[in-house]
C-alpha cells in the first residue's frame, strides 16, 4: 500500500507527467482548430455552393406558366383565346379496382371502358390517359371519382389556344402547335411578345409530394403575354369572306384572294384566301389550305400594273393624261412581235387617261418605252415591286422583278402590261391604295395597339412615289375606268369608284403561257373622291369560258358587292356625284404633247 | 502536504447541503427554456397548418380561375360570328329591321340622291 502511495506521488508531482497532459490537450485543441476552421470553411465559404446543393436536393422549381395574350380585332372583338385544358394521368401505384375506375371514368374521358381498364391495370407511376379534356368535364370527372371513393387518376393543368371564329381570318391569325409556340399568321410573327415569360418558385415537397408551403424559396412571377389588337374590322371581315365563299361556288378556282385596306393609314381591314382551314383543327388542314396567298404567292398583275408606268410618264412629264398615244389598230410589231390589244380592240390614237380606260396594251406599252429602261423600272421599283412590304406576317416574298440588265427589247413592252414580273397580292393593293393616297405609298398595318401602351401604333410612310396632282389625275382615269371603261361591274350604287382590272395567263411551269386558264383581277377603292377603302380581289383559275374569263367580268362584281356591304356596314355617305366631279376636275386638263 | 490523502477524522463535521434556491433557479430556467421550446414547436405548427391553407386557398383559386376561362371561353364561342350567324341560318336568331322612326340621331343624315330621302348607305 505504501508502495503504491509512493508510486502515484511520484508520479503526479513528476513534470514528465505535466509535459503528457499539455502534449494531449494541445494535441485536441489542434483537431478542434481543424474542425472548427473546416466547420467555417464550409458554412461561410461554401455557403452558397452548399446551400445549392441543399435546394437541388431538396426543393424542386416549379413554374409558373404564363398566360399567352389574347388576340383582337380594331373593335375588341376576340379573335383568339386561350382556353383551360387538363391532362389526365394516372399513378399506377393508387390504382385498387381500375374496372370500377374505368367503368366511372371513361364516360367523361371519352374512351372505350375496356381500353380504359387495360391502361390503368399497368401499375406504372405516370401514365398519361388523355390531353386535353376540357376543365368542366374534369372537374365532373373528378367529383363522380370522389363520390364513388376511387383513386389514382390526377389532373395536371395546361391550356389551348382556341380561335371562335373558326376558319374566318384563318391565315392572319395562323395557329399554335401543341408546345404553345406560334406555327403561322400573327401567332407566329409575336410569339415571344404573346407567349409572355413563364416565373417560377423555389418549393420543398413533403413525402406526399405535397408543397410545403412554409419553406418556399426565391419567386419570379409569370409576364403574361400582351394582348394584340390588328387593324382588322371583323364586320368588313366577314362580308370579305363570305364573298370569296360565293366566288369560290360560283367559279370554282384553284384559289382566290381579296384584300381590304384603309389607304390613308395602310391599315389592313380584311384580308382572306381560299383555300382555307380552320386553325382549332390545323392538323387536318393541307399545305395549300395553310398558305397565305396574299402574301406568300406571286403573280403576274395583267393589267392593273399599268398604272405603274402611266402615273410614272405623268409624274416625269413625259406624257401628260391628253397625250395621243397611237394604239396601232389593234397590232404592233416590235422586237420581232406583234403585240395586240385585248378584247379584240382596235384602238386608232388614245390619250393617255383613255390607255388606262380601255387598257391598251399598245398604249401602255408605248408609254413605258418613252420612259424608258432604267427610269421605268426605277419607278417599279417605287411602288414596291420586287421588295417585301414588311406586313407583319411570315412567309413573304418579294416577288420577281428583274434589273434592265437582264431584259431583252420586248420586256419594257410587256412588263408596262403586267407581265414579266411577278408581284404579290398585297403589293399591288398598296399599289393601288397609293394612287388613293395621293401618291403616298404607306407600309400596310395590322396591328392597332397593344394592351400594355394602349396606344395606337402611328401609320408609316414608306415613301412618296407621285405627286398628289399626278395621283388625281390617274384617280380620274381610273374612275373612268369603272364609268366607262373594262371595270362597269365594280360600280357600288351611291359612290364613285375608282379602280383597274388585270387579266394574266396562268404560267406554265414548264415555260410559257396555259391555254385559256387565267388569273383576273380588280383592284379599286372607295369612294373615289375620298378614299376610305382600297381593295384587291384575285381569282386564280375560275372555271370560265376564256371569253367570260377578265378581271372585269368575274373580279369586279366581287368588289362591288362586297364594296356595297361595307360602305352599308361603315355607314358612309352616298354621294351619286363622286364620279362625276372627278371627271369634271380631270377634263380640264390641257393636251400639249400628242405622240405616237 | 500528505493531509489531501488523509481520511478525515470526522465525517458528520463535513456535509453536501442542497442550496434550494440555486436549484430553483435552475429548474425556473429550465422550465422557461422548455416552455420556450413548447411554444416554438406550437408556433412551427401553427406556421405549417396556416402554409397548409396558404396551398389549399391557392389550389381552389387556380381551379376558379381556370373554371371562369372556361366559361368565358364557352360564352365566347357561343356569341362568335360564326355561332350566331349558325343561329341565324337556322332561324334561331332573326334580325328585324329597325324603323327609321326609332332610331334616334345625334347627327342628322342628310339628304341624299334624287329622291331626297334619307339613307345610310346603298341605294335600293
Amino acid at each position: 500500500m505504501a508502495l503504491t502511495q509512493q508510486v502515484v506521488q511520484k508520479t503526479f508531482t513528476s513534470a514528465a507527467f505535466g509535459k503528457r497532459i499539455g502534449l494531449v490537450c494541445s494535441f485536441v485543441a489542434l483537431i478542434f482548430t481543424f474542425f472548427a476552421f473546416r466547420l467555417v470553411d464550409l458554412q461561410v465559404g461554401g455557403h452558397e455552393k452548399y446551400s445549392r446543393l441543399a435546394a437541388e436536393k431538396h426543393g424542386v422549381k416549379q413554374p409558373i406558366a404564363a398566360m399567352r395574350g389574347n388576340i383582337f380585332d380594331r373593335h375588341g372583338e376576340i379573335l383568339a383565346v386561350n382556353v383551360p385544358v387538363r391532362t389526365v394521368y394516372a399513378d399506377g401505384t393508387h390504382i385498387k379496382d381500375p374496372i370500377a375506375l374505368a367503368h366511372r371514368a371513361a364516360p367523361f374521358l371519352g374512351l372505350p371502358e375496356k381500353e380504359l381498364a387495360i391502361k390503368l391495370a399497368s401499375k406504372r407511376p405516370y401514365l398519361v390517359i388523355r390531353s386535353g379534356i376540357s376543365e368542366l368535364d374534369a372537374a365532373a370527372m373528378m367529383r363522380a371519382l370522389e363520390d364513388s371513393k376511387l383513386s389514382g387518376l390526377y389532373l395536371q393543368p395546361g391550356s389551348e389556344r382556341s380561335y371562335p371564329n373558326g376558319k374566318m381570318l384563318c391565315h392572319v391569325l395562323g395557329f399554335v402547335d401543341h408546345s404553345g409556340h406560334g406555327v403561322e399568321g400573327i401567332e407566329h410573327t409575336f410569339d415571344k411578345e404573346l407567349a409572355g415569360r413563364d416565373g417560377y418558385r423555389r418549393i420543398e415537397h413533403d413525402r406526399k409530394g405535397l408543397e410545403i408551403v412554409l419553406y418556399r424559396g426565391q419567386e419570379e412571377p409569370a409576364i403574361n403575354g400582351t394582348n394584340i389588337y390588328l387593324t382588322i374590322d371583323m364586320g368588313l371581315q366577314a362580308i370579305l369572306e363570305k364573298q370569296l365563299d360565293t366566288a369560290m361556288e360560283t367559279y370554282k378556282p384553284a384559289g382566290a384572294t381579296a384584300i381590304l385596306v384603309d389607304p390613308k393609314t395602310g391599315e389592313i381591314l380584311a384580308m382572306g384566301s381560299r383555300p382555307n382551314y380552320d386553325p382549332n383543327h390545323y392538323g387536318e388542314a393541307k399545305p395549300e389550305e395553310i398558305r397565305n396567298r396574299a402574301v406568300t404567292d406571286m403573280y403576274e398583275p395583267g393589267s392593273v400594273f399599268k398604272v405603274v408606268a402611266a402615273s410614272g410618264a405623268i409624274n416625269e412629264g413625259i406624257v401628260t393624261e391628253n397625250s395621243t398615244i397611237f394604239c396601232e389598230h389593234g397590232a404592233f410589231l416590235y422586237g420581232g412581235k406583234i403585240l395586240h390589244d385585248a378584247h379584240g380592240d382596235y384602238f386608232g390614237d388614245l390619250s393617255v387617261r383613255d390607255v388606262l380606260v380601255h387598257s391598251s396594251n399598245i398604249g401602255i406599252a408605248k408609254i413605258a418605252m418613252k420612259m424608258g429602261d432604267t427610269k421605268y423600272y426605277e419607278y417599279v421599283r417605287r411602288f414596291g415591286f420586287g421588295e417585301k412590304t414588311n406586313i407583319p406576317l411570315p412567309g413573304e416574298i418579294s416577288g420577281l422583278v428583274n434589273s434592265p440588265a437582264r431584259w431583252d427589247k420586248l420586256t419594257i413592252t410587256r412588263m408596262a402590261m403586267g407581265q414579266a414580273i411577278a408581284a404579290t397580292p398585297i403589293q399591288v393593293v398598296m399599289e393601288i391604295a397609293c394612287i388613293a393616297n395621293n401618291g403616298k405609298l404607306m407600309v400596310p398595318q395590322l396591328i392597332h395597339h397593344r394592351d400594355q401602351d394602349m396606344q395606337r401604333i402611328e401609320p408609316k410612310v414608306r415613301r412618296e412615289i407621285v405627286s398628289s396632282k399626278v395621283a388625281e389625275i390617274i384617280s380620274g382615269a381610273l374612275i373612268e375606268v369603272v364609268t366607262r371603261g373594262t371595270a362597269q361591274a365594280a360600280k357600288i350604287n351611291g359612290f364613285s369608284v375608282a379602280g383597274k382590272t388585270g387579266t394574266a395567263q396562268k404560267i406554265n411551269t414548264h415555260g410559257g403561257y396555259l391555254e385559256g386558264r387565267y388569273i383576273v383581277s380588280f383592284a379599286g377603292y372607295f369612294p373615289a373622291e375620298k378614299p376610305r377603302i382600297a381593295g384587291l380581289i384575285v381569282i386564280d383559275d375560275a372555271r370560265r369560258k376564256s371569253m367570260a374569263n377578265y378581271g372585269g367580268v368575274v373580279a369586279a362584281p366581287i368588289f362591288s358587292k362586297i364594296g356595297e356591304a361595307a360602305a352599308r356596314y361603315l355607314d358612309l355617305l352616298p354621294n351619286p356625284m363622286g364620279a362625276s366631279v372627278s371627271k369634271e376636275n380631270s377634263s380640264s386638263e390641257s393636251n400639249p404633247n400628242s405622240s405616237h | 502536504m500528505n493531509r489531501r490523502y488523509t481520511q478525515p477524522s470526522n465525517r458528520r463535521l463535513e456535509n453536501n447541503g442542497i442550496e434550494v434556491p440555486l436549484l430553483a433557479q435552475w429548474l425556473v430556467v429550465f422550465f422557461i427554456i422548455g416552455l420556450l421550446g413548447l411554444f416554438f414547436v406550437y408556433l412551427k405548427n401553427q406556421q405549417h397548418a396556416l402554409g397548409e391553407q396558404t396551398r389549399l386557398v391557392e389550389q381552389k383559386m387556380t381551379e376558379l380561375r381556370a373554371h371562369h376561362d372556361a366559361l368565358n371561353a364557352k360564352v365566347t364561342a357561343l356569341t362568335s360570328r360564326g355561332a350566331l350567324q349558325r343561329k341565324l341560318d337556322e332561324k334561331y336568331l332573326d334580325l328585324i329591321p329597325i324603323t327609321e322612326t326609332a332610331i334616334a340621331r345625334i347627327n342628322p343624315l342628310p339628304n341624299s340622291g334624287e329622291d331626297k330621302t334619307m339613307r345610310t348607305a346603298s341605294f335600293p
